[in-house]
């Protein structure tokens, strides 16, 4: 035999379904979003440790000029260290016949027996070069992809000043190449910069490095710390031109991933969990305020016998129905979800499988966090409602102690219809209430401008860096310093409009037994087309001597303006030299070190040298410039900003794209359920003094106009409230996440505020047409056999 | 007093609810004429029809056969917005539960149908004729079961409505607030010559109408007039 009381369960879920539905889907976005985005960051952390456990990424890293391979073994005795791999690492040039852009990159020798022991390849497509043809070469996924090559291509690569003829047989991924990157040049480009995996024998021979080798990688032995390890190697390197030997965080495709990692936690972990936790605040007032409306059943159920208990778990049953019903939509939209944004992750997070996870904790907790709301408004509703006498509870709800405040009987005393006086007396008679519905409604916005947020932020960062700060068009490096008259050459190009020079020299900077691993960027002063800005966007002069620091290097080395830092110059004759912090600089384009170039010159006892040029190009001679500049000597590699932010659109800003419209679309959804919710509960609890009204012989639009004000009262209120929060939560999760080479500003257009006023203004005139065709609908007898 | 023409005129009228098992005649083939000024009580058990009957007059309701016209508004067909403007302009109403809004005071309730009618009275003449002055700026909830449901008359009496239709005045009431309220209910009928029909199980209260119908099984199936009227302090229950 059913329980009478399940009856009623089922036929109240289906008698409110539009009510429940709403609810549910309220749920539903705060569990897909927060499913969803967990999930994917999970994906990515899971991705990345396989990556590395798999493909054995190393511990340590060391450059040197060049040493002999008997080193090796007493770099293996060294106490801590585990494995060690040697190979030859050196950049390289690509002349391509298509394009006229110099292409940079670096070859990285091969032992013969295939795969290194370490930072081994994973091989995306094709086969392991054969050891009897030298020619044969693995390259790099990310660049064969952007420039569409194939295996069994023959490719032109220039190794050391001599050009040679090289097959692909083969596309990789290798954990330390993730992302690409060049320390020097500011916008990394897929199709500008390529890693050549060539056989030992061929990279040795090019290079002069028979017997030899200038770069190392090694890991480090179980339970070993690194800082004794990294002392020991620089030791015993340093006879051998050693650049100091680092670690993973100091490795640039690492480092670069963490930040990004760290960016994703934000939009990934942070943004939703506070948009998961206020969508579970508002269940809680529109299941409360549902559960309230059922005032008259509590009472009548509680007079009839039934216990407290019982009432009680009979409104558990109903929201826990709704709870699930919506987790269960959530679960399946965010898995769904999931597995298409974890796609757009693929362009730019190169790992060999990337795809979502979804673990059980998370399906758990995301059902928990969901039944567990809904079910403590229920249970504190019934409670109560179930403190009152049966009789009382049975009488409608009367505004509390209207009469004490006589300043409400005043309000509108002769002037206002009194449809309006209801409505303020309403409004101003139940402030708990109002205050619910209006932070209800107000919490909704910031969930709306969590995603619009994300397109502002990377226009504002497309806009500052690329806009103000790098104003070039495109860059260039060369193979060492050049003379900086170079310029004069550059300039006389025809279409270089405006040409500068900089010296980037990589450095470690060292105060007491701290370290920071970077380069240094040596800028001219009064330089035009790399403008330094502070986070109010106003230009930072470059000292005449001593350097500039941002605030995020400063921190870790603990430094303050006035101290003195040690510079380990990483190239050429390695000068170590002590200089003065004139500046701490809040730059908010990544962690850098800035010094006058001059100074930087004769800090290296150079010439006044540079090694990158920027320059602004007229476009309609771009390809006759690329050519020019192709076939000046000692030019390495080159960078375009348009074709950088084409790049870019596919990948960093697909991926945002998609997470933004994501998020603002649960965002809406929840809004349009809080509102609606809002109308339809009170509504509900007013349908007999509306229906009064009605047959009193108001009109259908002077009924309405009493719940409509009302709502749009609270909209007045909880929409500025609303963007003031969402404001004041985006800077405090913005400034919570600033991550070092990356900070996230917390810039929120004004066109989002207006989107996401309107589109709850929307939801609200949606709500506005639902109500008013449930009034139009109002059954004025049945109104009339009943109290309430 | 000597009733005049029928301003009210029914015929044929009958009202079904429902469909199929589930099907209920509430009024079965109702011809009905009420005079101008005329008091008009209808009695009958619960479920007799007459609380169908008084919804179709005032508006509420449309039957599903038959007409219903009053003077020379046809009330069957009628779309809700011409039903609507009808109330507003012709008829008061007064409930069982008095239907006042919890949220306006006294004199705010009844002002509240003084602002939409054409030629009301002062909320105040309407609270003086059914003394209730001194409780004007008091909320609904403030007041016992007999004020409210006289406030309610009030209410309803403001407009100078041409019919009152009272659906059991005095159903939550006892004796002496109920008396009260049908005193004020004669007064309205018989100083703004206001035709009313009141409905009630009650038959103590017949004896205050110049005509009496009786319902039952959704038929009118006893009429009678009163040769000689009781005043409401004189009826008890």
């Amino acid at each position: 035999m059913v329980n009478v009381l399940d009856i009623k369960v089922a036929r109240d879920l289906w008698s409110m379904r539009l009510q429940v539905l709403s609810i549910a889907l309220l749920v539903a976005a705060g569990v897909a979003v927060f499913v969803m985005s967990v999930s994917n960051y999970q994906a990515l952390i899971g991705a990345m440790e396989a990556h590395y456990r798999n493909e054995r990424f190393a511990d340590i890293f060391v450059g040197m000029t060049r040493a002999p391979l008997s080193i090796v073994d007493r770099l293996r005795e060294i106490n801590g260290i585990g494995i060690v791999e040697p190979r030859v690492a050196e950049p390289v040039r690509v002349i391509r016949e298509d394009t006229n852009l110099p292409i940079s990159g670096r070859v990285i020798s091969l032992p013969a027996a295939g795969q290194p022991l370490l930072n081994c390849l994973h091989l995306v497509q094709g086969r392991w070069p054969d050891p009897l043809h030298p020619e044969e070469v693995i390259i790099n996924a990310a660049y064969a992809e952007a420039r569409a090559v194939r295996s069994g291509e023959t490719m032109a690569v220039v190794l050391n000043g001599r050009l040679q003829g090289f097959r692909v047989v083969g596309t990789a991924l290798s954990p330390e190449f993730i992302f690409a990157t060049r320390a020097a040049v500011p916008l990394p480009d897929d199709r500008n910069f390529v890693v050549v995996w060539a056989s030992e024998d061929a990279v040795a021979s090019a290079f002069d490095m028979k017997g030899a080798f200038n770069d190392a990688l090694m890991t480090l032995a179980p339970g070993a710390g690194p800082q004794h390890v990294l002392e020991e190697v620089d030791r015993l390197l340093a006879p051998y031109g050693g650049t100091g030997a680092y670690g993973r965080s100091d490795q640039p495709s690492h480092r670069f991933l963490k930040d990004e990692l760290a960016e994703q936690e934000t939009l990934s972990i942070v943004m939703p969990s506070v948009f998961f936790g206020i969508a579970a605040f508002l269940l809680n007032v529109v299941i409360g305020r549902m559960v309230e409306a059922q005032r008259g059943q509590i009472a009548s159920l509680k007079a009839l016998g039934f216990a407290n208990r019982t009432i009680a778990f009979h409104y558990f049953k109903l929201v826990t129905a709704i709870a699930l019903l919506g987790s269960a939509i959530g679960l399946v939209v965010g898995r769904w979800f999931a597995i298409g944004v974890v796609g757009s992750y693929a362009a730019f997070f190169r790992f060999p499988s990337l795809e979502a996870q979804l673990e059980p904790w998370l399906l758990v907790a995301a059902t928990l966090v969901s039944v567990g709301a809904a079910n403590l408004a229920a249970a504190s509703a019934v409670y109560r409602i179930a403190m009152l006498a049966p009789a009382e509870a049975m009488r409608p709800e009367t505004p509390p102690a209207l009469h004490t405040f006589s300043w409400l009987q005043t309000i509108g005393s002769q002037r206002i219809p009194l449809q309006y006086v209801i409505a303020a007396r309403t409004i101003l008679g139940r402030p708990v209430r109002t205050l619910l519905t209006t932070v209800g409604i107000a919490l909704a916005i910031p969930l709306i401008l969590f995603g619009l947020y994300w397109f502002d932020a990377i226009d504002y960062m497309i806009d500052v860096s690329f806009g103000r700060i790098e104003r070039g068009d495109a860059f260039v490096t060369f193979t060492e310093p050049v003379s900086a008259d170079a310029l004069y050459e550059l300039r006389a190009i025809p279409g270089v409009l405006e040409a500068e020079v900089q010296r980037v020299v990589p450095i470690t900077l060292r105060a007491g037994h701290r370290a920071y691993r970077t380069s240094a960027t040596g800028l001219d002063s009064g330089s035009e087309l790399k403008v330094l800005r502070d986070s109010a966007l106003r230009p930072i002069a470059v000292p005449s001597d001593g350097i500039m620091l941002s605030r995020t290097i400063a921190r870790q080395l603990d430094l303050e303006a006035g101290d003195s830092v040690t510079i380990e110059v990483l190239e050429g004759s390695r000068p170590v030299r002590e200089v003065t912090v004139r500046r701490i600089s809040d730059d908010i384009l990544g962690a850098s070190v800035t010094m006058e170039r001059t100074a930087l010159n004769r800090l290296m006892r150079e010439g006044s040298v540079a090694n990158l040029a920027t320059f602004r190009i007229d476009p309609g001679q771009s390809e006759r410039l690329w050519s020019r500049i192709r076939s000046m000597p000692k030019i390495e590699g080159s960078s375009v900003k348009a074709l950088w932010f084409a790049l870019f659109n596919e990948t960093i800003g697909g991926m945002v794209v998609i997470g933004a419209l994501v998020l603002s679309g649960f965002g809406m959804l929840i809004a349009l359920g809080v509102v609606y919710n809002s109308a339809r509960i009170a509504l509900q609890e007013r349908a007999w003094e509306l229906a009064s009204l009605r047959i009193i012989g108001l009109t259908r639009r002077e009924v309405s106009a009493v719940i409509i004000s009302e709502l749009v009262v609270e909209l007045i209120v909880a929409i500025p409230a609303g963007l003031l929060i969402g404001r004041y939560l985006i800077e405090l999760i913005a400034s919570a996440r600033a991550s070092e080479s990356f900070q996230i500003p917390a810039v929120i257009d004004r066109s989002s505020y207006a989107i996401a006023a309107l589109l709850v203004i929307g939801a609200a005139i949606a709500s506005f047409i639902t109500i008013r065709r449930r009034i139009d609908r109002l059954d004025l007898v049945a109104v009339l056999k009943t109290r309430d | 007093m000597q009733p005049l023409a029928p301003v009210f005129v029914a015929r044929g009228l009958t009202k079904v609810y429902g469909a199929g098992d589930s099907r209920v005649l509430a009024l079965k083939d109702v011809d009905l004429d009420i005079r101008q000024g005329e008091f008009i009580v209808l009695l009958g058990p619960s479920g007799s029809g007459k609380s169908t009957l008084l919804n179709i007059l005032g508006g509420l309701d449309a039957p599903t056969s038959g007409t219903a016209t009053w003077r020379d508004h046809e009330l069957t067909g009628a779309s809700d917005e011409q039903l609507t403007t009808y109330r507003r302009e012709h008829v008061g109403f007064v409930f069982q539960f008095y239907n006042l809004i919890p949220s306006l005071t006294v004199e705010e309730n009844v002002r509240l149908v003084a602002q939409i009618a054409s030629n009301p009275m002062t909320p105040a003449e309407a609270l003086e004729l059914v003394g209730l002055s001194h409780r004007a700026g008091h909320f609904p909830s403030q007041l016992s079961g007999g004020e409210q449901q006289r406030v309610a008359v009030a209410r309803a009496i403001v407009k100078r409505p041409d019919i009152l239709l009272c659906d059991e005045p005095t159903g939550a009431l006892d004796v002496d607030t109920g008396r009260l309220v049908l005193a004020a209910i004669a007064k309205v009928n018989a100083e703004l010559n206001t035709t009313t029909a009141v409905i009630t199980h009650n038959s103590a209260i017949a004896g205050m109408a110049h005509r009496v119908l009786r319902l039952s099984g959704g038929r009118i199936v006893k009429e009678e007039a009163n040769p000689r009227r009781i005043r409401a302090e004189d009826v008890t229950w």
